[in-house]
């Protein structure tokens, strides 16, 4: 009965209870984005990597390294030398090593090169492997693994060519056009950075900038391989020249098929390595943990070049003491403009309230108690807030659509559809509460009212 | 029906009382026309009689019940029971529809809506009953509240108040806002439903050109024996 006359009485105030809703809805929809953000941010970074014990670069700052290395965000100025990773693969205790090297791209998609250790033992998530959703890994200089929204944005299929540049940025000056590498594989979504990340032998960056327009300094001191490595490669290059004859025969067919393109991937596996002299950073993972900080410090100590072994899990903790400071700034920001649009109802509660003294007059004239006249007002400001409430909700997954595209491409942040979480719906019950007792305020006031005024109609 | 006696009221900043009733009874089914000038202690009276006030000293009997020696809970409860309560004007919640408005007459009082329920009849139909009887044609009851002219507020008014058969019905100057044809026609259809109902009518105003329509006429400044004006 009370509800339904508060359900009434708050539609009969359309227009003044429309827009403390509103308010109230876009403080809610700000506070739940926030959060949402914040939290699928942490979780986005932390599911990056996972199962890696330590990342080793040049010497620079340990959250530059992480970023740079597993977030593409940022450039690695410095190189590690191809030795100093033979010799520290070497130590005892590591289990597996990946090496990495970045710096160019292809169409705005990074390219990362490294060996097939990476589809072996790179994890995320919780300590997930990478799977292929179609094709294989790439077995020799002239193939190409990429992320599956590379695929599906540059609507690329299995077995097709590609062009690959060097540099980073869409508008690379010079394309490296002798030197097309073949889709073996395409990688099953990660929701991480390497969905968008084309995978290619170390030894096809190496040949990309040797045939490319300048002998760089990369060129300038010859790899120290051992001698069996470089007979290997030697042998690969065979193999290559034979397959890029292969390749240019079907391209004069001009066969665009699926079933031509597949023809691509019978091809012998050749050498992932080449004369790789420099990776930008490589990543570690021990036989046990107890490894890790012992070899970690032999990494920082190594004489040769100045290097840095981070352990993922410790810098992303410091990364997020760091912006700690600001995600409290955000929160306690949406906060406040909940809790002013919390007041901006009490205002129009209160401004009312004076002109409803007759209609407090009428219910007490039918038998209405005081409290009842506490409850009728407070539920109207609990209506108003959980209606606020729901519209904001509404409002929130409208805006979570809205912007998730853009925030998975623009900070690689991947938003999650799922419905509110224990923590969110316990944001909400906090502002229904905070409602609540801020329309206690005016309901208390009517509460007065109706016990001074009785039924004498005072206006 | 209603007896009151020996009742004093002191108003708590005032030295003198405003009220001092040694004696009022009003037996079932009277029409009693109530003649106050304002400022004459009118609205404390119904205060009291409706059991919004406190009563300090002396005795209120209405239905059998010591209505001034219930606690204040207990007479807003008793109010909702056994009292109807016609004001000046603008009676009506605005956002309730007059079928509304009618029914919420019963909607605090148990023993209302249960003299209406054993008849085996919903308040809606009871509520439509009444607002015909009064002269609120099925087509204006179905419109808003804002709509009607006063005379069919104060109308809807009254159906409030007779709803679920209260014992007496409390009127304080319903008709001021009334011209003088409608106001005859109205005081005419609550003595009609007072008498369906049998009813007892305390009709307050300070018009005293409505007292002769009354079965008994009296003034408040005759039965407030020594009191001081409040102005």
């Amino acid at each position: 009965m009370l509800i339904k006359l508060a359900w009434k009485s708050t539609l009969n105030r359309k227009a003044s209870v429309a827009l403390t809703l509103v308010t109230i809805a876009i403080s809610v929809m700000l506070l739940l984005a926030v959060e949402r953000v914040r939290q699928d941010a942490k979780s986005s970074f932390a599911n990056t990597i996972s199962g890696t014990d330590l990342i080793v670069g040049a010497r620079t700052g340990d959250i530059q390294l992480l970023l740079s290395s597993v977030f593409r965000i940022g450039h690695a100025n410095n190189a590690v030398q191809w030795q100093s990773y033979e010799y520290i693969k070497a130590q005892r205790g590591v289990a597996w090593s990946i090496p990495i090297s970045l710096g160019d791209s292809h169409k705005g998609f990074a390219v990362l090169g490294t060996d097939d250790n990476y589809f072996k033992h790179y994890q995320y998530g919780k300590k997930q492997h990478l799977t292929f959703k179609a094709g294989r890994a790439f077995h020799n200089p002239q193939e190409v693994v990429l992320g599956a929204t590379v695929a599906k944005q540059l609507g690329y299929k299995l077995g097709q060519k590609i062009v690959i540049s060097h540099g980073m940025g869409n508008t690379s000056f010079h394309h490296h056009d002798d030197n097309p590498l073949v889709i073996s594989g395409i990688l099953a979504a990660t929701g991480t950075p390497v969905d968008k990340t084309l995978h290619v032998p170390l030894s096809a960056i190496e040949k990309m900038h040797s045939t490319g327009h300048s002998k760089t300094s990369r060129q300038i001191s010859r790899p120290q391989h051992t001698a069996n490595h470089d007979d290997e490669h030697e042998h690969e290059h065979e193999h290559e020249h034979e397959h890029e004859h292969e390749h240019e025969h079907e391209h004069e067919h001009g066969s665009t098929n699926n079933s031509a393109l597949l023809h691509n991937l019978n091809s012998t596996p050749g050498d992932l390595i080449g004369s790789t002299k420099q990776i930008t950073a490589f990543l570690l993972g021990f036989e046990s943990p107890l490894y890790t900080l012992q070899v970690r410090r032999n990494i920082n100590l190594y004489k040769d070049e100045p290097l840095l072994a981070i352990m993922p899990g410790v810098t992303l903790r410091e990364l997020w003491a760091m912006l700690d400071i600001v995600e409290k700034i955000l929160l306690l920001i949406t906060l406040a403009v909940v809790l002013i649009s919390l007041l901006g109802m009490l205002t129009s509660l209160l401004a009312t309230l004076n002109q409803r003294r007759r209609e407090l007059a009428i219910l007490r004239s039918v038998g209405a108690r005081p409290w009842h006249i506490f409850t009728l007002l407070v539920s109207e400001a609990i209506l108003i807030t959980v209606l606020g409430c729901i519209f904001g909700v509404a409002l929130f997954y409208a805006l979570l659509i809205a912007a998730q595209s853009a925030l998975q491409s623009q900070f690689g942040v991947v938003l999650s559809f799922s419905p509110l979480s224990a923590y969110e719906l316990t944001l909400l019950s906090v502002i229904i509460g905070a409602g609540t007792l801020i329309g206690a305020i005016p309901a208390a006031r009517a509460y007065f009212y109706s016990l001074a005024d009785g039924m004498q109609i005072k206006t | 029906m209603l007896t009151i006696t020996h009742l004093q009221f002191t108003w708590p900043t005032a030295s003198k009382p405003v009220l001092n009733i040694p004696m009022l009874n009003i037996a079932r089914g009277e029409h009693v026309f109530l003649h106050g000038p304002s400022g004459s202690g009118k609205s404390t009276l119904l205060g009291l009689i409706a059991g919004t006030l406190d009563c300090q000293q002396g005795m209120i009997e209405i239905a059998g019940t010591k209505a001034s020696t219930l606690s204040r809970s207990q007479r807003d409860k008793f109010r909702a029971d056994h009292i109807g309560t016609i004001f000046q004007s603008f009676n009506l919640l605005p956002y309730l529809s007059p079928i509304e408005n009618v029914t919420l007459g019963c909607e605090f009082s148990k023993k209302r809506k249960q003299s209406i329920t054993s008849q085996s009849k919903t308040l809606e139909q009871e509520a439509k009953l009444l607002l015909t009887e009064l002269g609120i044609d099925e087509h204006t009851q179905q419109r808003s509240v804002a709509e009607l002219s006063i005379g069919q507020q104060q109308r809807v008014a009254a159906a409030r108040a007779f709803i679920g058969r209260p014992e007496i019905i409390i009127a304080d100057e319903p008709t001021s806002a009334l011209d003088a044809d409608s106001r005859d026609g109205f005081i005419k259809l609550l003595f009609n439903q007072a008498a369906v109902y049998s009813a007892s009518i305390l009709f307050v105003s300070h018009d005293k050109s409505l007292a002769p329509l009354f079965n008994r006429q009296l003034s408040l400044s005759e039965l407030n024996q020594g009191a001081q004006y409040a102005n």
